[in-house]
């Protein structure tokens, strides 16, 4: 089935639906005019505003619409998306985090890049010499490429400096190891104004939740593995980078391996920090308001990626309260990090939103987006991650530095049924971290459990 | 002519000859007539937005539907699943569990109130307690999920914070699941005790005086006269509450998915959080139909048999 | 009606003398256990309350407390300004209202017109689908919402239209049961007097039945206007215009910042979201509760 017939497909299929509850009357959507092309963008519009205004005079004759597509949680922007795939009007140039970018591109509705980027491989040059090969490979699937990275975060370590400082320690250094951590969560732990904060916090996600103490841990919750097919896009723009070497087209994780050793150590790891009282309990609905004890000096170290910045402003912490640092050492220091990025729906006006989405490239376009004035999220140009995007973080060159420096950093496994599987992974890992049941048995429940979703997705 | 003034108008005779009112049959028509188009607003509505969603739902539950690719009818596959599936028994069990704790709660802190506050009518102090206890019904789902959580947090919440204030050693409302189905139900109760309450105290507004008061010259008082005369009394509104709050609360969703997404693991997962989850993240359409129709059939049978019980304990005047 | 007329006689020497006591002073032993009760649940509703509307008042930084303080010091007004600058504040609001106002509207009419047929009104088949309309409530919305969804984009071609979130709200089986059992409730001796007056069967309804039921009908403007101002699951998969969404989802996108910003902000725009809904209520209230004096529910 080629691309294009997928989505009459989608149509068909909600047509089928609608046609259950109302035989005869139902009417598709009419293909849009050729001379004035009305571009639906899934973009807050808060956000896009200047962009939009700006296209504008770049291309008169393509009017951009920005579509609301917000949710606090990747599952509830899906369900906005298939609700509007169901009822044939979605978006033309969407986004996705790595989360949904092989869920789309599996489905086949998302377009693949190869032949328009050989074709004027000139067009992006500037852009991919100023982003890293790490962000961009997150973005490949099965040997195509089907976005262009635009911001990105890394689970790296936010430290209350002022706590740092009440325990007689100073910042940790980009090499400190996990032993490291866990004395400063001790030491960090029952100070503050009133003597009671906690060393650390973490919440129960898949991305930044203790993801990254397996992958510091040198695992992944699933078996990962390279895809080949790459080669015309590093051989083309990145021929001079030695971080792209060894890359491919794209990743795949073929199996659950939840209840391996290192998964097992890793969680143990975390159990640990709450059962001696160094991490506060860990409760799903709380989850917005652990940074927020954060800034009012009641938690020391909370993970978080270059977006902090922007909350800590706003959250009106003192400047100089606080700093970032890579995660910790243990077996690795492999980062684990999400990628956002536009992408295009198949369905007629792909070339029109590939001249938007190669346009939104620039950098000056891309500085007029509105969450990178207060760096609500890190940007994937290099040459935009400055002091002055990160103000009063004295090692702001960390976030950057998560994919230049340590390039073996790699993506939160991302399957196509990816929500199914953050569901099974918080769910599970709440067992453990009540109490209730040992990481070891926890983890082989969690191991069953993905075995039955992977039989399901065959 | 002061009759034209009043009721009479109905001598106009505007109406056509096998619609007068003058005779039983006319009668009857005019009912039947007006029955119709009285419920032709509602029928059409019901039909287009919710009858004709409930068919295809139902259709999709004998079907295997992504939104990517066209259904597939699959016949009973779906049910066949359903019924080993333990996560799915295990969600109707917790459905049940809470739903019997928060109706238990409600229905008698309802009643409760509503007998306290009909002592003070007419005073300001009624007025006021009336509104305050409304007030949560008034909020909406975020700010439910911002307050409740942050309030029964093990180590951050105002509730454990409170009670060891009294020496009470710090309890894990949300994540222990022997006690996270009571702290679901007890915040259902605080946002939905409003709601319930307005029902009871149009109950018991309308309760007939001389009764009780007879029945308190004949000596009945206290305890006795509430479970002897007032509770029977109010039996028809009883009946009307539970049945909505039944319907209600097998239905829970919006609490314990704010508060705990159905955790920890799955001991405050119920049916719908997870027809919510197999559509919506598994992206299991009929699946998850099939599980809202098995739901629906339960509610059904719940309903009908109050229905039925009801007619041995409620009490008709 | 002792509950009403507190007055109360007292012995004094050898003469009674009545005195007159405040209406809600408690008068013995039962009266002050109801108080207590009254009480103890008025704290345990408020108290979460109060804490929300303290909260908004303080500063971001000050926000997170333990123990929480149930008082803002100094009251901080920034958080409601900034509500304005996130999000398209009066716009949401108007939309809310619109929408809210025109389905309570609607669901009053249609609900008693159907409450009053399935009361009072007999045709064959009338109480088979009084059940078809009760089952509806049955089947969780969850289930039915993307279907909804279809129908209302590819059959009425509404989606992301205030419409879409009003039309189906419209018919109600909640109301229509709820005003089926005011209607049952009312003496069928008026409706006879009534006949005997040779009114016909529409003027029955309209100058019988319907004063009388308007306590059942306060009752479901309220609960309706409620439910519909808070709804959220609806307008999320209906709506993509930021400046026609209802005020629910734009403190949703409110809430994003609460990640990337501060919970204060977001419960400054859940207090002023609130306060209409409030308002109503208080004002609601009055002919709420005279109604409920009037006449009652009964089965």
């Amino acid at each position: 089935m080629n691309a294009l017939s997928r989505r009459e497909m989608i149509q068909a299929s909600a047509a089928t639906v609608a046609a259950v509850a109302l035989p005869g009357s139902v009417a598709l959507a009419s293909a849009p005019s050729q001379d004035n092309i009305t571009l639906r963008l899934q973009a807050d519009p808060r956000d896009y505003q200047e962009v939009i205004d700006a296209y504008a005079g770049v291309a008169p004759n393509v009017t951009v619409e920005p579509v609301s597509v917000t949710g606090i949680d990747h599952a509830e922007v899906a369900t906005k998306i298939l609700a509007s795939l169901a009822a044939g009007t979605p978006v033309d140039i969407g986004f996705a985090a790595t989360e949904a970018t092989q869920l789309y591109a599996g489905e086949g509705l998302a377009m693949g890049m190869k032949d328009r980027l050989l074709d004027q491989p000139d067009d992006l040059m500037e852009y991919f010499s100023d982003v890293s090969p790490v962000l961009v490979e997150t973005d490949f699937y099965e040997g195509d490429l089907y976005q262009l990275p635009r911001d990105f975060n890394a689970a790296n370590m936010w430290l209350n400096t002022k706590l740092v400082g009440e325990a007689g320690l100073e910042m940790p250094g980009e090499d400190w190891t996990k032993d490291d951590f866990n004395e400063y969560a001790k030491a960090l732990t029952g100070l503050g104004p009133e003597g009671d904060s906690f060393g650390f916090a973490w919440n129960n996600g898949l991305w930044g939740g203790w993801l990254p103490w397996i992958f510091v841990n040198g695992s992944n919750l699933l078996s990962e593995e390279r895809v080949g097919g790459g080669e015309w896009l590093w051989d083309t723009f990145y021929a001079d980078d030695p971080n792209a070497a060894g890359r491919g087209g794209g990743f795949r994780w073929p199996e659950p391996q939840a209840n391996n050793a290192a998964n097992v150590e890793a969680l143990e790891h975390v159990v640990a920090l709450t059962r001696d009282g160094y991490a506060p309990s860990v409760e799903r609905g709380f989850a917005e308001n652990l940074s927020g004890f954060f800034a009012a000096d009641k938690i020391g170290m909370y993970p978080g990626g270059g977006f902090f910045t922007g909350f800590l402003q706003d959250a009106g912490m003192e400047p100089g309260t606080y700093d970032a640092q890579f995660w910790p050492w243990w077996q690795s220091q492999r980062h684990q990090l999400g990628v956002g990025a536009l992408w295009i729906l198949i369905g007629g006006s792909e070339d029109a939103a590939w001249d938007f989405v190669k346009w939104h490239t620039g950098r000056d376009v891309m500085e007029m987006i509105g969450f990178f004035r207060v760096t609500r999220t890190t940007p994937a140009r290099r040459s935009m991650c400055t002091a002055e995007r990160f103000p009063n973080v004295s090692n702001w060159n960390i976030f950057y530095d998560t994919v230049d420096a340590r390039p073996d950093t790699g993506p939160i496994p991302a399957p196509v049924f990816s929500i199914e599987l953050t569901n099974i992974f918080t769910r599970y890992t709440e067992v453990a971290v009540s109490l209730e049941q040992s990481p070891q048995d926890t983890l082989d429940a969690m191991q069953r459990e993905l075995e039955d979703l992977y039989a399901r997705n065959a | 002519m002061a009759s034209e003034a009043t009721l009479g108008s109905g001598r106009r005779n505007w109406l056509p000859s096998w619609l007068a009112g003058d005779t039983v049959q006319g009668i009857r028509r005019q009912r039947m007539v007006l029955g119709i188009l009285f419920l032709l607003p509602t029928l059409i509505g019901l039909i287009l937005f919710v009858l004709g969603p409930i068919v295809v739902a139902v259709a999709m539950g004998f079907m295997k539907w992504n939104v990517f690719r066209p259904p597939e009818f699959v016949a009973l596959k779906n049910f066949a699943r359903l019924f080993q599936h333990d996560l799915v028994g295990n969600s109707f069990s917790n459905t049940f569990v809470m739903m019997a704790m928060t109706v238990g709660m409600l229905e008698v802190f309802a009643i409760a109130l509503a007998l306290s506050v009909h002592r003070f009518a007419r005073s300001r102090l009624a007025y006021f307690f009336r509104t305050v206890w409304f007030l949560p019904v008034l909020l909406s789902g975020v700010s439910v999920a911002v307050t409740l959580s942050y309030m029964f947090h093990t180590d951050f919440g105002v509730v454990n914070y409170y009670l060891g204030v009294l020496g009470i050693d710090k309890v894990p409302w949300l994540v222990s699941s022997d006690v996270v189905r009571l702290s679901v139900s007890l915040a259902t109760v605080w946002r939905n005790l409003g709601f319930t309450f307005i029902i009871y105290l149009g109950g018991v507004s309308a309760l007939p005086q001389e009764i009780l008061e007879a029945a308190t010259v004949d000596g009945a008082r206290g305890l006795k006269r509430l479970w002897l005369i007032t509770l029977p009394l109010l039996s028809p509104t009883i009946l009307f509450a539970t049945v909505i709050d039944v319907i209600r609360l097998l239905q829970f969703f919006d609490e314990p998915y704010v508060m705990t997404r159905g955790g920890p693991g799955d001991s405050s997962r119920t049916a719908v959080m997870m027809v919510y989850d197999t559509a919506f993240a598994n992206l299991e359409f009929g699946y998850a139909s099939s599980i809202s129709v098995v739901l629906f059939l339960i509610i059904l049978a719940v309903t009908g048999f109050q229905f039925l019980l009801s007619k041995r304990w409620v009490f008709y005047q | 009606m002792t509950v009403i007329n507190r007055l109360s006689t007292r012995r004094r020497g050898d003469e009674d003398v009545v005195e007159r006591i405040p209406d809600w002073m408690p008068r013995n032993a039962a009266d002050w256990l109801a108080m207590a009760f009254m009480v103890a649940i008025g704290m345990l509703t408020i108290m979460p309350i109060i804490w929300v509307m303290s909260t908004s008042l303080r500063t971001p930084a000050e926000s997170f407390t333990v123990p929480p303080e149930w008082l803002p010091e100094d009251l901080y007004f920034g958080n409601y300004l900034q509500v304005f600058d996130e999000i398209p504040f009066v716009y949401q609001m108007g939309n809310s209202f619109f929408v809210t106002l025109s389905t309570v509207v609607g669901q009053l009419t249609t609900a008693t017109l159907a409450g009053y047929t399935f009361a009072r009104l007999y045709f064959p088949g009338r109480d088979a689908l009084f059940w078809v309309v009760l089952a509806t409530l049955m089947i969780p919305y969850q289930a039915t919402l993307i279907p909804l969804f279809v129908i209302i984009s590819k059959v009425f071609g509404l989606a992301d239209t205030l419409w879409s979130l009003i039309l189906p709200a419209l018919p109600t089986a909640f109301g229509t049961f709820l005003l089926r059992q005011y209607f049952l409730q009312i003496p069928v001796e008026y409706e006879e007097a009534a006949m005997m007056d040779g009114a016909n069967q529409f003027q029955i309804f309209r100058r019988v039945y319907l004063p009388m039921v308007a306590p059942g009908m306060a009752i479901l403007a309220v609960l309706a206007f409620n439910g519909k101002w808070n709804d959220f699951l609806t307008p999320l998969i209906f709506m993509n215009t930021t400046s026609r969404f209802p005020i629910t989802l734009g403190i949703n996108d409110l809430q994003r910042y609460m990640m990337t910003g501060s919970i204060s902000v977001v419960l400054a725009a859940i207090v002023m979201a609130t306060l209409p809904v409030v308002i109503v209520y208080i004002f609601g209230q009055r002919y709420l509760i005279e109604g409920l004096m009037v006449g009652g529910l009964k089965g």
